[in-house]
């Protein structure tokens, strides 16, 4: 897509106008592991292990993290988290849920619009696959047709810890691990 | 790359007010056109467009390298003596830029050429950013044009960006001139998308900046001011009498100073004396240079300071020229070889591409009844399909 996604304006005219463009479904293929994977016409080993671990790649990047592992299972339910790779500024250890599946395009689709991504379920409901982003995807595994921008990479802030971030940036952290699985 | 006519939607001129866009029909004229649309295929905006343009802004960098560190280049340009030294600190200091419109002569076929760069104070950019992307979401619901359609225009995502990535220490001021509501109107859009990236503004009118005992400018409320955008030109800047205290003002510009080098039209002759022969420029020469009579197919004598087609004159041999009139002229011209803007339907079509901070993110149309675009000149949405 070459232009914007939304266009948010408080100042101009009468009311705030928050807008959205409109996006084309996609087709996206959802797996729990690579084997899962292999099962699927038209998908080949090669192709589910690269894009498994494109996806674990993600997985770090992505995942909604804390600082405290009760807080992660608030949200991901009990032994659902693990220890990120990373630590606050502080030197404290950060919390990520476990990655339970991933998504990839359609290899029949020939679709190329899929951002590979991991995926989790989380505690209040754990039926369906949701995005790092905290976007539902599906709730069976095999391909399903999702909303264009869940099909994208999560917009999550990476760089929150990178910066040493949970300390400094509590609001936005803490709201977001909040309305996570809601 | 074609015209192609549509259904208006209905309820446009009240949208476009209830955005604060009350210069959407100028003199009962339209400014704000939907009655058309330009469609393009993507690899004419990839390729013919978006590309070129990021080429011409390296190019245009190589150009300030070379201005900033030569006299007789800057006494070319016309910039005063006093400024020499705070532009070319601007540049070392790399002054960050918000955005800028490079204007093109295209129709769908070959390289796209370099009219000028509007490095300094474009306006049309709520139109661009903002209206046109709303249409363009809208005509599709509406069935005004096929769903699936893109645009050129990622342009309000990428102010917002800039934004957020321009490290604004305290408050950013935002200035336009007393009596402008189009200038105003950008102006209030770049506030906007500061606000966005949740940079804290405050928006004033140029004549109202005042400055303090201490050389440092002033707002309304006789606050200091640390950041200024001002969609007011460089070169007024240097000659008002508040010119000389910029230097020592500590304040920090957008456009950075250095925007005056690339806004002026002395650009064009300097771009092609150290790139001849580029697909996307044409030939340019300083008003004094005797290679202007090889110009054997016309040429357009532009002065170096004008902005909105004034002061421009198309000469062809055999014909009688064409001009605008205006304030500008002065301080010198430059002449630039025809290449006349191509006409669909009868209009004369310029593109407008969008830079923002040095990238290339979306293309705004205006179309004219005479080959000379102009501030009144149409604003055409634009569609990729």
């Amino acid at each position: 897509m070459k232009r914007s996604k939304t266009l948010k304006l408080a100042l101009m005219g009468a009311s705030a106008l928050a807008l959205t463009a409109c996006e084309e479904p996609q087709d996206v293929a959802i797996f729990e592991n690579v084997d899962q994977c292999t099962q699927q016409d038209g998908f080949d080993r090669s192709s589910c292990e690269e894009n498994m671990k494109l996806a674990e790649a993600e997985h770090i990047r992505v995942s909604p993290k804390y600082t405290s592992v009760e807080d992660c299972e608030v949200d991901f339910g009990a032994t659902q988290c693990e220890i990120a790779p990373m630590q606050t500024s502080g030197g404290g250890s950060v919390f990520m849920p476990l990655m339970m599946g991933y998504m990839m395009g359609n290899m029949l689709g020939g679709n190329s619009r899929v951002a590979t991504q991991p995926l989790y379920r989380s505690a209040d409901d754990s039926k369906n696959f949701r995005t790092g982003d905290n976007q539902k995807v599906a709730g069976k595994t095999g391909i399903s047709k999702v909303p264009g921008n869940v099909a994208k990479a999560p917009t999550t802030k990476t760089n929150t810890v990178r910066r040493g971030g949970f300390g400094a940036s509590a609001p936005r952290t803490t709201s977001r691990s909040r309305s996570f699985g809601g | 790359m074609q015209r192609i006519s549509l259904e208006e939607r209905d309820d446009w001129k009240e949208q476009a007010e209830k955005m604060g866009f009350h210069f959407h029909t100028i003199d009962d004229a339209p400014y704000w056109d939907e009655t058309a649309c330009y469609r393009f295929s993507l690899e004419q905006i990839e390729n013919d467009i978006e590309d070129p343009s990021e080429a011409i802004e390296g190019l245009c960098f190589e150009v300030v390298d070379r201005a900033i560190n030569s006299e007789e280049v800057m006494s070319k340009l016309a910039i005063p003596e006093g400024f020499w030294d705070y532009i070319r600190s601007s540049w070392l200091n790399k002054e960050k830029n918000l955005y800028g419109r490079l204007d093109f002569s295209y129709d769908g076929n070959g390289p796209a050429k370099l009219l000028e760069y509007n490095a300094d104070t474009p306006t049309s950019l709520f139109e661009s950013g903002a209206f046109q992307w709303l249409w363009l979401e809208q005509a599709m619901e509406r069935d005004i044009i096929p769903k699936g359609c893109d645009q050129f225009n990622s342009v309000h995502e990428r102010l917002v960006e800039a934004f957020q990535n321009m490290d604004i220490d305290g408050r950013l001021h935002l200035a336009s001139c007393q009596g402008s509501p189009e200038d105003e109107g950008t102006v209030r859009y770049i506030q906007d998308c500061a606000i966005q990236a949740g940079v804290d503004t405050n928006f004033l009118h140029i004549e109202d900046i005042g400055i303090d005992d201490n050389g440092h400018f002033t707002d309304q409320d006789d606050m200091g001011i640390r950041t200024l955008f001002k969609l007011y030109p460089w070169e007024w800047i240097m000659t008002d009498e508040f010119g000389k205290s910029v230097p020592k003002s500590g304040v920090s510009f957008m456009e950075p100073a250095w925007k005056a080098i690339l806004s002026n039209k002395g650009l064009l002759p300097l771009l092609w004396e150290m790139f001849e022969g580029h697909p996307n420029l044409l030939p340019a020469f300083f008003a004094d240079d005797p290679r202007i009579s090889n110009l054997e197919g016309g040429y357009v004598k532009k002065p170096l300071f004008s902005r909105e087609g004034a002061n421009i004159e198309i000469i062809r041999p055999g014909e009688a020229p064409i001009s605008v009139d205006g304030p500008y002229g002065s301080e010198g011209f430059v002449v630039q070889a025809l290449h006349t803007l191509p006409v669909f339907e009868g209009n004369h079509t310029v593109i407008g591409s969008w830079l923002v901070a040095s990238q290339p993110c979306g293309m705004g149309i205006r179309e004219d009844n005479s080959p000379i675009t102009k501030d009144s000149s149409r604003f055409v949405p634009h569609v990729i399909y």
